[in-house]
């Protein structure tokens, strides 16, 4: 089982992984995909620089599914990560939870980061949109997606934080220095008194999942916080409208794919439409091919009003949603996924899943709301809430593993 | 969605899918289908929309280089390239 597509040897110290999403100049950057296996940048991801001045050491670059738009990492063209017991686990969390890196970096597009951690019994943390650089990370859906953390300990992931977080110009989606500052560990906040439970939601998932959510609710309010259920039907259709926003945005991120200027080119063909065709044919896999597609549908000019737009203004009524819950509560509690464990076999059966999954992840993807990961389930907060949901997640180590 | 559409879609996005995919797509293309059934049940006549989820407007710096590449480093990733030229098939016969 190799997680990595390059390993560092020589990194000592204080280990970050790297999800292959994040361009490095010393190290390839596939994006689990044939399209880009071999690919150099000529620069850094922003993360990286700054990782690197604060002293940290990268030690490689982790497996990750196609574009990271998978559920766990299944559709990558170098293997997926299978564990002995034939779950299913992506490599950057992997790698730190075995201890090989302090905390993994990774592109929360689809919410692959966030679904691992859960899984896996770590924390994770996928910021507020703006306040970490995407400059640097492959593009996916630019207008949802960020840069996620995950460690086995809170005090790790605010740590690494710290770090990474900040305004910069090269990201036009970069939030002031003063707003990120909100995030740093060192930043006043109120900790969490009352939480709301996504009620249907949370009635979607697995028992196993729902236990989950028992257990961790009754740890809680054994710390004198409240928790009650919300009627959540409004969130629940984050789903359905992320997946067109998010495949809309894929499909023309990856439209630079083209077999021209970098990556794959097929060498069957004789004209340049054969060219572009043959090789991204070629290159990519069935889950991308489908998700890009669909995107493009949504875009056409029979159903754009119907469906692009409409993702649009659905967005806004989950924003207005989450505003008014927070009027009355700290945070949303609800599952990072369905079930507890997953293995080829559920994405041999159904290839799609992640866009099924995307009821759990898809509420704070659109929202561009924080979302943390802890105790194997997620709390979703107000934007710059970063470490009002750290607080809440460092009661519940331990709970979930 | 049929064959039809499916065929200008793939054209449209230079990707040829098998048989097999072909079937599979419709499949989920129709599931997605269902799906805006539940979006069309809420009413947005009233709502805008929201295209940044954050309050950010067009960002714009000095037209001026700030980092610079040469020519034989940019093309270091190319499949093929011809005197600093990226090198496809003839387009005009």
């Amino acid at each position: 089982m190799e997680l990595y597509i390059t390993k560092n040897e020589k990194a000592t110290g204080k280990i970050i992984a790297l999800d292959d999403m994040i361009l490095t100049k010393d190290y390839p950057t596939a994006a689990g995909s044939k399209m880009l296996d071999g690919y150099m940048s000529l620069f850094n991801a922003e993360v990286v620089d700054r990782l690197t001045n604060g002293g940290y050491s990268i030690g490689g670059k982790a497996k990750v599914g196609e574009l990271c738009i998978d559920l766990l990492g299944e559709t990558s063209y170098f293997g997926a990560i299978e564990r002995n017991d034939g779950t299913l686990i992506t490599a950057s969390s992997e790698i730190v939870k075995i201890g090989e890196a302090l905390a993994a970096i990774g592109l929360d597009a689809n919410g692959t980061s966030r679904r691992a951690a859960a899984l896996n019994g770590q924390i994770c943390v996928k910021p507020t949109y703006g306040t970490v650089s995407r400059f640097g990370t492959i593009s996916i859906a630019c207008s949802g997606e960020a840069v996620s953390v995950t460690a086995n300990t809170v005090d790790a992931v605010k740590e690494v934080l710290d770090v990474i977080v900040g305004h910069d110009d090269k990201d036009g989606t970069s939030l002031s220095e003063e707003k990120c500052a909100l995030l740093k560990s060192n930043a006043e906040f109120s900790p969490a008194k009352k939480i709301a439970i996504a009620k249907s939601i949370t009635d979607s998932a697995e028992d196993s999942v729902k236990s989950k959510i028992e257990e961790v609710k009754s740890v809680l309010e054994a710390n004198g916080i409240e928790v009650c259920e919300i009627d959540d039907s409004v969130l629940s259709v984050a789903k359905s409208a992320w997946n067109i926003l998010m495949s809309a945005e894929l499909c023309n991120n990856v439209s630079r794919y083209d077999g021209v200027k970098y990556g794959y080119r097929t060498p069957n063909y004789t004209t340049i439409d054969e060219l572009y065709t043959n090789s991204r044919t070629e290159a990519f896999g069935e889950l991308l091919k489908t998700a890009i597609l669909f995107g493009s549908e949504t875009l056409s000019t029979d159903n754009y009003m119907k469906m692009y737009d409409k993702g649009l203004r659905i967005r806004r009524i989950i924003v207005e949603k989450f505003a008014e819950i927070f009027e009355s509560f700290d945070a949303v509690l609800l599952p990072a996924s369905a079930k507890n464990a997953y293995t080829k076999a559920d994405t041999d059966a159904n290839k799609y899943i992640a866009y099924d999954e995307n009821l759990y992840t898809a509420p704070a993807s659109i929202t561009g709301l924080p979302a943390v990961v802890a105790g194997g389930v997620q709390f979703i907060g107000k934007a710059f809430s970063e470490n009002t949901l750290l607080d809440i997640a460092s009661k519940l180590e331990g709970v979930g593993k | 969605m049929d064959r039809e559409i499916l065929r200008r879609l793939e054209k449209l996005n230079q990707l040829q899918l098998t048989e097999q995919e072909k079937e599979a797509f419709l499949a989920f293309y129709a599931k997605q289908e269902n799906e805006m059934d539940v979006l069309n049940s809420i009413n947005t006549d009233e709502t805008e929309r929201m295209v940044h989820v954050m309050p950010i407007l067009t960002v714009v710096r000095e037209d001026k280089v700030i980092k610079k590449y040469s020519r034989e480093d940019l093309q270091k990733g190319a499949p093929e390239t011809t005197e600093g030229y990226w090198q496809v098939p003839r387009l005009v016969e």
